[in-house]
C-alpha cells in the first residue's frame, strides 16, 4: 500500500543535518493520532489534543488520555497559538524538508568520492552554514533555487538573481544600457526579453500572491475569530440514551438525517460518534460540509460500526484456538438435526396456529417467523 | 477503501517504528492489508536469564485501537514467566484498559492510555521480562519457582531460550 509512503512523522528529520526540528514537529502533533493536530483543543489540565480525539476519548473515558485527569467535553477550549504555529510549520515544511535531505544527499555524496570541483565545495560550505541556521533561516537557499528556474527565461543571467530580494525600492535605478524594466516586477532586462518575460511574469506574480496570502495565515485566523460567532454552527447535545427507546431514538436520528439502522447498542455508539464529528466541525476553522461528515460516519460505520462484523468475534473469542469445529459437528450432527426439526415443528405450528387458514406451505406469512431458523438450519447443515 | 482513525495511526505507529526502532525491538504488521495485526520481535534484556534470546509475538488491534488496548501474545513458547501465561498471553498493566481492574492492584497511571503505543509496550514488556511483576502471576508456577527457587527458574528459562535458538 502507498500509504505508508504518505505519512509524514517526525521521525523523518532524524540523519539530516535538521534532526533538532524531529522534537519540534512530535510537538505539534496529537499523542493521540500522531498526526498533526486538527483544531487542536486544550483541556482544563493544559492538554492539547485534536478537536475530534480529544473528544471520542472523553465520551469513552471522561479523562485526558495524558495525565488521567477527569474532564469534559464542554470544558475544552480551542488553542489559537498552537494552531497558528501549525499552519506555519506546515507551509513551511516541504521545503525545509526537501532543503534537508538535498544536504544529506550532498554530504553523502561528497564523503563518497573525493571533493574536486570548485563549485561543489562552495556547496559543502553551504552546509556546515545551515546547519547552525534555524529553520526560519533555510528559506533563503529555497529562494535562490526559485531564482534559477527564472534563469530559463533568456535573459542577463547574473542581472536577476542580485536583484530579486530587494526589487522594491529600486525603481529609480535605471541603468541607460539598452536594459528596460518589467512593469510587474521592476526587474531589469534587455529589451528584447520583456515581452517574453511578461507573460511569465505575471504567473509568478500571482503564485507569489499566493504564497503571501497563507502567510498571513496568522492575520486571518484573527480576523476569521472575530467574525465566526455570528456565524458558527450550532453543536449538537448529548442524549440521554437510557431515558429513550429504540423508536424515540430513531426519530431522533431522522431529524439528524443519520442513519437509523441497527440495535439500540450500535444507534448509541453511532449518535456519540456523530455528535463528535459534528462539535469537532464546529470548533474548525474550515468547517467541512454535512455532506463530508455524513461521509466520515460512513468510515466510522464501515469499520467500526454495523459494517465491521469482526469487532465481535476478533477478541474474547469463547473457543479455544485448538478447537476442532469440523470434529464437534461431525459428533453432534444428530443432535443438531433432531433441533432443527423440532424448531420447524415449533415454528410451523406457530404460524398455524397465529393465521388461521393458512398451511405452513404458504411462503409469504411464514417469512418472518420462519426465516431465522431456517437460516440457522442451513448454516448448521453445511457443516 | 477509506481508512479508519485506527488504521491511520497504526501505519504511523508503523512507519516510526520502521525509521527510528528502539533498541532491541522489531515490529511491524505482517501484511500491510491487515493493520489490525502485526509481529514482534523482543530481544532479552542483557544481564538477565532471557539475555541471547529473541521472541516472537503477535499483536492483535481492537477496530477502536486506539481507545482500546491491543493484546499480545507471545508466540511459538518458551517463554517462562510469572507475567505471562501458559499460552503465551502477556498479562501487564499497560495492556489493561483503565476502567477494569481485575486483579486490583494496578495504579492507573500504569494501564492504557489512548496516548500509549506499540513502542511502549514492547518496552514494558522488555523490562518485565527483566523484572516480573509477583503481585499478578500469570504463570502459578513460574511466580512460585520464581520466588522460592530463583536459580532453578533463572536456569529453567536460559534452557528456554536456548530451545528457542534451536541449540
Amino acid at each position: 500500500m502507498e500509504n505508508s509512503l504518505e505519512i509524514t512523522d517526525s521521525t523523518d528529520w532524524l540523519g539530516t543535518p535538521l534532526q533538532l526540528l524531529a522534537p519540534l514537529e512530535s510537538s505539534l502533533r496529537c499523542q493521540v493520532c500522531k498526526d498533526f493536530f486538527d483544531t487542536p483543543m486544550i483541556t482544563s489540565c493544559s492538554h492539547s489534543f485534536c478537536s475530534l480525539c480529544i473528544r471520542r476519548c472523553l465520551t469513552a473515558d471522561n479523562k485526558c488520555p495524558i495525565c488521567r485527569e477527569g474532564d469534559q467535553v464542554l470544558k475544552l477550549r480551542r488553542n489559537w497559538a498552537v494552531q497558528e504555529l501549525l499552519d506555519t510549520f506546515k507551509t513551511a515544511r516541504p521545503a525545509v524538508m526537501e532543503l534537508a535531505r538535498k544536504f544529506k544527499a550532498l554530504k553523502e555524496q561528497e564523503e563518497n568520492q573525493v571533493p574536486e570541483p570548485q563549485p561543489k565545495k562552495r556547496k559543502a560550505n553551504q552546509i556546515e552554514q545551515s546547519q547552525e541556521v534555524s529553520s526560519v533561516e533555510a528559506s533563503p537557499p529555497r529562494l535562490r533555487t526559485r531564482s534559477r528556474s527564472v534563469k530559463a527565461v533568456p535573459q542577463e543571467p547574473e542581472v536577476i538573481p542580485e536583484i530579486i530580494e530587494d526589487s522594491e525600492g529600486e525603481e529609480e535605478y535605471i541603468p541607460d544600457d539598452g536594459m528596460a524594466v518589467c512593469p510587474v516586477c521592476d526587474r531589469t532586462m534587455k529589451i528584447e526579453a520583456v515581452s517574453h518575460h511578461i507573460d511569465k511574469c505575471l504567473v509568478e506574480q500571482e503564485a507569489r500572491e499566493a504564497t503571501e496570502r497563507q502567510k498571513h495565515t496568522a492575520f486571518g485566523v484573527l480576523q476569521r475569530q472575530q467574525n465566526s460567532p455570528s456565524k458558527q454552527l450550532d453543536r449538537l447535545p448529548t442524549l440521554n440514551y437510557d431515558l429513550m427507546n429504540p423508536s424515540q431514538l430513531r426519530k431522533k436520528f431522522k431529524e439528524l438525517g443519520i442513519p437509523t439502522e441497527g440495535a439500540k447498542d450500535l444507534m448509541k455508539r453511532r449518535h456519540t460518534e456523530w455528535v463528535n464529528l459534528w462539535n469537532a466541525n464546529c470548533d474548525s476553522q474550515n468547517p467541512k460540509s454535512r455532506m463530508q461528515l455524513l461521509r466520515e460516519l460512513r468510515v466510522w460505520e464501515d469499520t467500526q460500526g454495523g459494517g465491521s462484523v469482526m469487532t465481535v468475534p476478533d477478541r474474547n473469542t469463547v473457543t479455544s484456538k485448538g478447537f476442532d469445529a469440523a470434529g464437534w459437528s461431525a459428533n453432534h450432527n444428530d443432535d443438531f438435526k433432531r433441533l432443527i426439526a423440532s424448531a420447524r415443528k415449533k415454528t410451523d405450528a406457530q404460524v398455524r396456529s397465529t393465521i388461521p387458514g393458512s398451511s405452513g406451505s404458504d411462503q409469504s406469512p411464514s417469512t418472518s417467523p420462519n426465516g431465522l431458523p431456517g437460516k440457522v438450519a442451513e448454516d448448521l447443515g453445511d457443516r | 477503501m477509506a481508512q479508519s482513525v485506527a488504521q491511520k495511526r497504526l501505519f504511523h505507529e508503523y512507519k516510526n517504528l520502521s525509521t527510528n526502532p528502539p533498541e532491541g525491538i522489531t515490529a511491524g504488521p505482517v501484511s500491510e492489508d491487515d493493520m489490525f495485526y502485526w509481529e514482534a520481535l523482543i530481544e532479552g534484556p542483557g544481564g538477565t536469564p532471557f539475555e541471547g534470546g529473541v521472541f516472537a509475538a503477535e499483536l492483535k488491534f481492537p477496530k477502536d485501537y486506539p481507545l482500546s488496548p491491543p493484546t499480545m501474545k507471545f508466540v511459538g513458547g518458551g517463554v517462562w514467566h510469572p507475567n505471562v501465561y501458559p499460552n503465551g498471553t502477556v498479562c501487564i498493566s499497560i495492556l489493561h484498559p483503565p476502567g477494569d481492574d481485575p486483579n486490583h492492584y494496578e495504579h492507573a497511571s500504569e494501564r492504557w492510555s489512548p496516548i500509549q503505543s506499540v513502542e511502549k509496550i514492547l518496552i514494558s514488556v522488555m523490562s518485565m521480562l527483566a523484572e516480573p511483576n509477583d503481585e499478578s502471576p500469570a504463570n502459578v508456577e513460574a511466580a512460585k519457582m520464581w520466588r522460592e527457587r530463583r536459580s532453578e527458574y533463572e536456569q529453567k528459562v536460559r534452557d528456554e531460550v536456548r530451545k528457542g535458538l534451536g541449540l
